[in-house]
Order: structure tokens, then C-alpha cells, then sequence
């Protein structure tokens, strides 16, 4: 903005100052107003839906799709979108790039329009873009709480203790919120049942937990690094033998 | 007989004169109160800009259920589950001060970006404003990870594998994500320092950064002036006016500023475009 026009702006608004009226109490009473009827709300709320507690952590818990509370929806959306499953959809979209990059926007906006106009009709591209990023955020969260939560208690056929094990790990990683095991599961990432076929071996499964982009380029798989040594291999012998050896029952 | 006005006060307001003057003396609080309550705003504001003033309150309602819910909950992995459990079911009025304080936290994610956008709409990030606007940035920001470590303190099932999932996701970010991660988490693995760890940023170092920016937003509100909506009656006859002081002055092809504009012929029979 020119100097000239931030002096403009300064003169109209002196007058707009010069002609109106105290804050108190002419505008701090149409806050309170506001404010107590959202206190109103939420007391309502709190009343009507009575907050409950979910079940305690039990760490063999295996039919569990974890979700994140509503206003998280639109990031864990958008990690189904950025499936790495090719070069035009790399995770990194969704884990880092476009949160990062709506927060920048967000408080660079006034940095990046810096023309005087306010009036609506006057910004029509100010507009267009507010306009696309609420419509996709705003759909993104319906998104998030409409989709299905999946899942049944895993077991394997047959039964040892590796998959007694793995049933553990993929309950306590949340493996089936993007993948199906069984009979349910998300479908951020690939269908587990018949993992098996590929017959790629029980290291490169190990491998391929603890660092998935070095197997799978671009893979949006976060790292299971921290995993326990058993508890990879049980893991990993169970992959591999999924849809062969063994079977999810 | 002396009158009134300058006669000797009842000495409850004597004393009560004695200490606002000292008060006053020493920090101008009088005149820092006077000027933020009786300032000058815009003759013309808007229903929509009480959504800030209403998110600061909500975010007062939070403090005090959140301190209520503190004096009953304890951070730790053994006991924060049955703690909550008492506050639901056993303590006094324990579900409602929970309740608000989780439908307290909707609200203010709701409120905050409603203020947004009616800032965004209202183009009042603008000139002389944007400082203002980069702290309620950073507050909706600072809003959205308060959301993020409270929703583990429940440490319940759900609250639980979504924070490991959270955890999973900034891990994988690059460079960085790993060791953020690991200082979130106080480890490799979610565990009983992570609980007490959430607890900490959430009832701590949040706060106090809400608290500062909230000082710093409203200090630059009330320094620079509530805006006034674009659309107001008072900016179209204002625009009205200098457009035809601008069209005055190139009939006499004088430049615009150099004529003196005495009075208007016709403001107030031309609609302007507001609905005066």
C-alpha cells in the first residue's frame, strides 16, 4: 500500500472515530451479549451430551481405529488423499507440506494482499481463494466424521505366538486405521489380507517397518523404528505369510 | 454552609477518592482504564465483530473449569484414567465442569476461526492491522495445539492411539519431525512422561502463550480501533463525497485537494449504494 493511501485510510478512519461512540458501553455490551449465549451453549451442550470416558488403554486392543477429535479431521483426511501411491500424491502432502503451507498463508495473508480495498465485491480473487479453502476444509471434516470406524478382533489361523504378538502390535500401532486386516480397516494404505503373495521375505518386512520410504519410495507409511526387535519379527513373519501360511480368521 | 460539590465528601468516599488518586499516581491506571473503556469505535459495528471478545471469553471459561478439573486430576499413566472417572461420576457437579470444559474447547475452535473469517471478509487485516492479525494467528495456532494435548489427557482409548497416531505424523515430517516427535513424546515410545509432559504444555506453556498474545491482540485492538465495516453508511457518503470533490475539481481542472469544497450540492438524494 502507498503512503498516500495508508494516510488516506488514517484521515477516513480518524473521521469514522471522530463520529462514533464509546466502546463502553455501546459495543462491549453486544460482546457480552455473544458471549454469554455461547456460555449458554455450552453448559447446554455439557448437559445435553453428557461427556463420557472410553475404555481404559489396554495395549492388546484390537479393534480400535483411533480418530482425532473433529477439528483434526480435515489432516487425517487428507493422509488418505496422500496415499504416496504415486508421484502426484507423496505423503509428505499431507504429514507436512499442505498443514505447513495453509499456516504460512495464514499469517502471511495481510503480506500477501496488501491493497486498501475491504469491500467484498471488490476482491473478488481474495474471494475465490477464501472461498476454495474453506469448501475443501469444510469438506475434508465431513469427510473425516462420516467415514466408517472399521475393524473386528484380529485373530490369525493358526494360532503361535508370532501372530499372538503381532495381533498385539498392529492393535497398539493402529495399523487398521489405514490398513485392511482382516475384515475391516481403512483404506489409506494397501489391503494386508494377501500381503503374503509377494513372498518378499521377512527382512525386507522388517526393513520396510522400521523405514518404509527405503523400501517403498514415497511411501506415506510412517516409520515403526521404535518397535521392539520381537516384535518386528513377529510382525514381519506374519506378513509374510499372510494369505499363505497364515490366514486371518 | 457550604454546597455541595465542593463541600467535604462522606468519608467512605473520601478514602475511596484517596486511593484510586494514589493508585492513579503511580501507574495511570485511571487514565489506561478511562482510555481503553471510553474510547472512540465506529459508529456502525457489526454483530459479527463481538466473535473475538466472545472466543476470549470462552477461553476465560476454560481457564477457570480447567483449573477446577486440575484440582481433581492426576497426571499420572496409573491414576489419570481413574481420576477422570471420578470426576465423572463422583465429584459434585463433576460431568458438567467436564463437559464444559470439552464442548468449551469446541466452542473456541468454532469462535476462532468464525473471527477469522469475519476479519478475512471484512478486510480488516489490512493496513494499519496486520500485526494484529499475525497475533491471532498465532493464537488460533496456539488454540489448535491446546485441542491436540488436552485430547491425551483423558488417557482413555481413544485419546490414547489418536495421540500415537498424531505422534506417527510428525515423526514422518522431514529434517525435524523425528526430534520433535521424540520431544513430544519424551522418548521414542508414548509412556507415562508423555502423559505428564502433554500436561505441562497444555496447562502451562500454552496458557502463557495464549495469555501473551491475547495482551498483545487486544492491546493492538484498542491502540489501532475496532474497523469499521467496509459497507458502512458513513464510508459510502464518505467515497460519495470525495468522488464528487474529484469530479468538481477536473470540471475546473483544478487538481483534486487544490479546490475548497464548500458544501455538496446532492449527497443526500443520491443512494450512494447503502440502503440509507
Amino acid at each position: 500500500m502507498k503512503k498516500a493511501q495508508q494516510e488516506a485510510y488514517k484521515r477516513d478512519y480518524a473521521q469514522a472515530k471522530a463520529e462514533g461512540k464509546p466502546f463502553f458501553p455501546y459495543a462491549i455490551y453486544k460482546d457480552h451479549i455473544v458471549a454469554i449465549l455461547c456460555f449458554a451453549w455450552i453448559i447446554g451442550m455439557a448437559i445435553w451430551h453428557r461427556v463420557e470416558i472410553g475404555r481404559p488403554i489396554y495395549e492388546a486392543t484390537t479393534d480400535f481405529v483411533p480418530r482425532p477429535e473433529w477439528y483434526f479431521f480435515f489432516l487425517f483426511e487428507l493422509l488418505k488423499i496422500f496415499k504416496g501411491e504415486n508421484f502426484l500424491t507423496p505423503v509428505i502432502m499431507a504429514t507436512f507440506i499442505v498443514p505447513n503451507v495453509l499456516m504460512a498463508l495464514l499469517v502471511l495473508t495481510p503480506f500477501i494482499d496488501r491493497t486498501p480495498e475491504r469491500r467484498l465485491e471488490k476482491r473478488p480473487f481474495a474471494m475465490a481463494v477464501a472461498m476454495i479453502i474453506f469448501t475443501s476444509l469444510a469438506w475434508l471434516t465431513y469427510k473425516g466424521a462420516t467415514s466408517e470406524a472399521a475393524s473386528g478382533a484380529l485373530t490369525f489361523e493358526p494360532q503361535d505366538d508370532n501372530t499372538e504378538l503381532a495381533a498385539k502390535v498392529i492393535a497398539a500401532n493402529g495399523c487398521q486405521s489405514c490398513h485392511v486386516i482382516g475384515a475391516g480397516g481403512g483404506n489409506l494404505g494397501p489391503n494386508l489380507n494377501t500381503i503374503g503373495n509377494q513372498k518378499r521375505g521377512v527382512q525386507w518386512h522388517i526393513d520396510h517397518l522400521k523405514a518404509p520410504s527405503s523400501k517403498v519410495p514415497g511411501s506415506p507409511m510412517p516409520p515403526f523404528a521404535s518397535l521392539s526387535e520381537p516384535d518386528l519379527k513377529a510382525l514381519a513373519t506374519v506378513l509374510d505369510g499372510l494369505g499363505t501360511t497364515y490366514q486371518v480368521k | 454552609m457550604t454546597t455541595k460539590d465542593i463541600g467535604p465528601k462522606n468519608p467512605v468516599a473520601q478514602v475511596g477518592d484517596g486511593v484510586v488518586d494514589y493508585v492513579e499516581n503511580r501507574t495511570g491506571a485511571k487514565t489506561g482504564i478511562s482510555w481503553f473503556l471510553f474510547r472512540n469505535v465506529p459508529k456502525e459495528t457489526s454483530w459479527f465483530q463481538t466473535l473475538g471478545f466472545a472466543a476470549m471469553a470462552v477461553f476465560g471459561l476454560q481457564a477457570v473449569t480447567g483449573i477446577v478439573l486440575a484440582m481433581y486430576y492426576k497426571p499420572s499413566s496409573d491414576t489419570a484414567y481413574q481420576s477422570i472417572q471420578h470426576i465423572t461420576h463422583e465429584v459434585t457437579f463433576g460431568w458438567l465442569v467436564r463437559g464444559m470444559h470439552k464442548w468449551g474447547a469446541t466452542a473456541m475452535i468454532v469462535l476462532v476461526f468464525l473471527h477469522m473469517g469475519r476479519v478475512f471478509l471484512f478486510g480488516s487485516y489490512k493496513y494499519p492491522r496486520e500485526l494484529t492479525w499475525v497475533t491471532g494467528s498465532i493464537l488460533l495456532i496456539l488454540t489448535m495445539f491446546m485441542g491436540l494435548t488436552g485430547y491425551l489427557l483423558v488417557w482413555d482409548e481413544k485419546a490414547y492411539w489418536a495421540t500415537v497416531v498424531a505422534m506417527n505424523i510428525t515423526a514422518s515430517a522431514p529434517i525435524l519431525g523425528p526430534y520433535v516427535a521424540d520431544i513430544m513424546r519424551a522418548g521414542p515410545d508414548m509412556g507415562p512422561d508423555t502423559l505428564s509432559r502433554f500436561y505441562s504444555i497444555h496447562m502451562l506453556v500454552i496458557p502463557g502463550g495464549i495469555l501473551t498474545f491475547v495482551g498483545l491482540h487486544l492491546f493492538l485492538v484498542a491502540k489501532l480501533g475496532i474497523s469499521e465495516p467496509p459497507w458502512s453508511k458513513r464510508s459510502y457518503k464518505a467515497r460519495y463525497d470525495q468522488e464528487a470533490a474529484e469530479r468538481a475539481a477536473a470540471r475546473e481542472r483544478v487538481p483534486a485537494g487544490r479546490r475548497e469544497v464548500t458544501a455538496d450540492p446532492a449527497p443526500q438524494t443520491v443512494n450512494a449504494g447503502g440502503d440509507q
